[in-house]
């Protein structure tokens, strides 16, 4: 069937899950909100000289790279019919987190576009690399942008009241706590491979505690998230049932809990370069899972 | 300046589907596309039960959600608080069907009719109308609205469940009937200020809290 909508739900008065919303979604704001969260630590650690500025420069261009593909997963979902008229996203941001989100991810673009040029063979003589006030300017304006589109990952789901799972302020701080999380677990990542063991040997001890402390705070997030939640309206606590006894409890209790916060729980008490490495890449995974979940189990209450 | 309203009587509806069908002859939606729908509640066990029917359809709300999440501008208001989808706007993001609590837009992708990929002559002339990709939803059957008549579903209801009229004219059919009849808009506490009206007994006055909120 070729329309979205009520049109795969049954027509009787009931709770109906929203499914128009999809994975292509879940990745765009995984996506994205590690890609800001990443540049958020690079560009803080590079100025506190806690990174080497092979990982930094590195993480830029694969965060650059991440962030198109969250968009492309985006244009997807948005299907072939919509062409150039993508534009039009833009038209409506004093009332629509949609376009917010769309400027907001665009201008980050263009910065991180800015400051990744002096990097370029042929361009090194652009005013804006490390230590130039552009270069700065560029840097400060890059960290507001970057938590901006953290928040709006949470808040383009929080603004509806449609669906009651979504309707939280706690949900925009989750999010801006896992694109956090995200960012700085890829930071590992990204040095393994550039530079393999011996790049993370150096940054693993000095990301370790806030690994730590971002694992933590995340995982009291979630229990807050869910228990607020659980304590709801009608909606709000079949949401939660789907997510922790229904169709998505394997996400939920292995993919978010076991593989995305207890396993890099344990592994941050190791000084091994690749137990850090697999406890980033679970991370990711948990990560990426609570995105998706979250959207899977947003019911809508019956309409009268 | 008129002001579209609807009321659903749901003492008189007895679950016909002649709304929807009208809705679908009138405007020819693709397949999985309902503007009208009859929801269905079971009430009560044996030997007690019974079945229970709700009309549903686009509220054309005063402060409609999904005009205010789309990032285009493609839903609008018309003068007359009818609700409509800009269809050369909309580039199909879905926000308006995520933020509708009552779920009723839908996006068509566009392949195909009822019977398989080919078209026979009524779909192709009829889904002509709606562009691939982009939202669609009830829009008070507008064109008939503005030659005087009424929408394919208040017309077609052989019971007098469902009504239309002018919420500004106090002497309208639909404004009689809210003095009359006890009355509630669904979800009405989310603030979305639904124009349509359930009925639901003899008495008048207003029946707070219909949602499930």
């Amino acid at each position: 069937m070729s329309a979205k909508g009520l049109s795969d739900m049954k027509f009787i008065i009931d709770f109906q899950p929203q499914r128009h919303w999809d994975w292509k979604v879940a990745f765009y704001l995984y996506g994205a909100g590690t890609s800001a969260g990443l540049i958020f630590f690079e560009v803080v650690l590079r100025n506190l000289d806690m990174i080497a500025e092979t990982t930094a420069l590195s993480g830029m261009w694969i965060g650059l790279g991440l962030a198109l593909l969250s968009l492309a997963f985006l244009f997807d979902h948005l299907g072939p019919a919509s062409r150039w008229r993508f534009l039009y996203v833009f038209r409506r941001p004093r009332t629509s987190w949609i376009s917010r989100g769309a400027i907001i991810v665009t201008v980050l673009v263009l910065l991180r576009l800015l400051i990744l040029f002096p990097s370029i063979p042929g361009l090194e003589g652009l005013p804006m690399g490390e230590g130039t006030a552009l270069g700065g300017a560029l840097r400060a304006t890059v960290l507001v942008f970057a938590v901006a589109f953290m928040a709006y990952s949470g808040l383009v789901l929080s603004s509806w009241n449609s669906i009651a799972f979504w309707n939280t302020p706690m949900l925009p701080m989750l999010y801006v706590g896992y694109s956090f999380l995200a960012g700085i677990a890829a930071l590992p990542i990204i040095a393994a491979l550039s530079g393999g063991t011996q790049e993370v040997g150096p940054i693993g001890p000095v990301l370790q505690p806030y690994l730590l402390g971002l694992l933590l705070v995340n995982a009291l997030g979630l229990l807050l998230y869910i228990w607020g939640m659980a304590s709801g309206t009608l909606p709000s606590r079949e949401s939660v049932r789907r997510l922790l006894r229904g169709e998505q409890r394997w996400n939920f209790w292995l993919g978010i809990v076991a593989i995305g916060l207890i396993f890099p729980l344990l592994a941050m008490s190791s000084v091994s370069a690749p137990i850090l490495v697999t406890a980033c890449l679970a991370i990711q995974i948990g990560s990426y899972l609570l995105r998706d979940a979250v959207l899977r189990v947003g019911v809508y209450g019956p309409p009268v | 300046m008129t002001q579209w309203g609807f009321t659903v009587d749901l003492e008189r509806c007895v679950g016909c589907q002649s709304c929807v069908i009208a809705c679908k002859v009138e405007n020819g939606t693709p397949p999985g596309i309902h503007w009208m729908k009859v929801l269905e509640r079971e009430e009560g066990e044996f030997p007690y039960a019974k079945r229970t029917f709700t009309p549903v359809r686009c509220n054309h709300c005063e402060n409609p959600p999904c005009a205010r999440a789309c990032p285009t501008g493609a839903i609008k208001k018309r003068e007359d608080g009818v609700v409509v989808v800009d269809q050369d706007l909309c580039i199909g993001t879905m926000s308006c069907m995520t933020a509708c609590p009552y779920y009723v837009p839908y996006r068509w992708d566009g392949d195909g009719g009822y019977f398989g990929a080919e078209l026979t002559p009524y779909e192709a002339e009829k889904y002509a109308r709606f562009k691939p990709g982009t939202a669609q939803k009830c829009h008070f059957c507008y064109h008939r609205l503005d030659q005087g008549r009424p929408p394919a579903c208040v017309e077609a209801c052989p019971a007098d469940a469902l009504n239309y009229g002018d919420r500004d004219d106090p002497d309208s059919r639909i404004n009689v009937l809210l003095r009359e009849k006890k009355h509630f808009r669904p979800k009405e506490e989310l603030g979305t200020g639904p124009r349509l009206f359930y009925l639901t007994g003899k008495g008048g006055g207003t029946i707070s809290g219909g949602g499930s909120r």
